[in-house]
């Protein structure tokens, strides 16, 4: 049994799944599910519809270049069959396809680097400028608990200063 | 003219199972050409009574009318036999306008279940015109056709055919 890849999404089709469009210059379409088999008939392409892989290959969402790659692909002359040589290749297939996910997590950790602090630069940003739709400016001249943690400081050094007062 | 030719070559491949090819090479060389917009407009239904099929063998027939699903049934799907009218012929062919033929339906644009639970659908209505004893009338069959044929005993009409669907 062959699996194939569906033309839209490229993921796995298992036999008896999915549907297949023959074009009249016999072009086979295969599709793994409705889905992709209905935005092919809206005449989407792949690689402007985010879900798909042609579209995460194409933007460097995943990864793209990698010997584990290699391993699977079609082959038109079927393999004789040998014994020890189908044990090694079951053997196999569980080494590659760890050592492929890990692959597959580092390059997601190297994606995201540096996401965490672009994401608190932005919110610090927007905290800066929408306080005062949250709370008023004279409300926030009394009490400055809500500002940011730069104000904060020099909160601190007057509660300081204050406690000093006191003693 | 390439394009046919590469489809010939990428037939070499082809097995009877449906373990057809392309697809990851397919994403990156073909995704302009996005299907012709003809099969878009063919109505997706059954076969039945005064449908108008298309003739893809060298009988000399353009077009016929299905006039009767065999086997006593209303509707006939991908790979009946029908009998049907020519409605336009060639004026040098085989067969005449107006005469009453069988035929066997090759292509079909409603999808059709195959035996491992998928299924499979084709660009356009089409058939091929065969005698009573079910041997085609034509010498060449164009386009794809479904391997179900030979299911259906007409392995005839699968050697004459240039791809396998």
């Amino acid at each position: 049994m062959r699996l194939e890849k569906c033309w839209f999404c490229s993921s796995t089709v298992y036999p008896g799944h999915g549907i297949q469009f023959v074009r009249n210059d016999a072009k086979i379409f295969r599709f793994c599910r409705s889905k992709c088999h209905k935005n092919f008939k809206m005449k989407r392409n792949p690689r402007k519809v985010k879900w798909t892989k042609a579209y995460r290959r194409l933007h460097g969402k995943d990864m793209t270049q990698d010997s584990t790659f290699e391993f699977e692909r079609k082959r038109n002359r079927p393999e004789r069959y040998d014994r020890n040589l189908a044990e090694n290749t079951l053997k196999a297939i569980k080494k590659i396809d760890k050592i492929r996910v890990a692959r597959e997590e580092r390059h997601h950790k190297l994606r995201m680097k540096g996401k965490k602090a672009k994401e608190q630069k932005e919110a610090a940003i927007e905290l800066e400028q929408g306080i005062h739709l949250v709370k008023a400016p004279s409300v926030l001249a009394q009490d400055q608990s809500l500002t940011l943690p730069k104000i904060k400081v020099k909160v601190q050094a007057q509660a300081e200063e204050n406690q000093a007062m006191e003693e | 003219m390439a394009a046919s030719l590469a489809s010939k070559w990428s037939r070499v491949g082809r097995s009877l199972l449906g373990g057809l090819g392309n697809n990851l090479s397919g994403l990156s060389s073909t995704s302009h050409e996005m299907a012709s917009g003809n099969f878009l407009s063919q109505q997706r239904t059954f076969i039945q009574m005064r449908t108008v099929l298309k003739v893809v063998d060298n009988s000399g027939a353009k077009t016929v009318m299905c006039i009767q699903p065999l086997k006593g049934r209303k509707v006939a799907r991908l790979g009946d036999t029908i009998v049907a009218s020519v409605k336009e012929a060639m004026p040098t062919g085989k067969v005449k306008k107006g005469q009453v033929v069988h035929a066997v339906v090759v292509r079909a644009a409603m999808q059709h279940g195959r035996f491992d639970g998928s299924e499979v659908r084709f660009d356009d209505n089409a058939v091929v015109l065969v005698n009573k004893a079910g041997e085609p009338t034509g010498t060449r069959v164009f386009g794809p056709v479904p391997h179900e044929l030979r299911r259906k005993k007409h392995v005839s009409i699968l050697t004459l055919a240039e791809h396998l669907a």
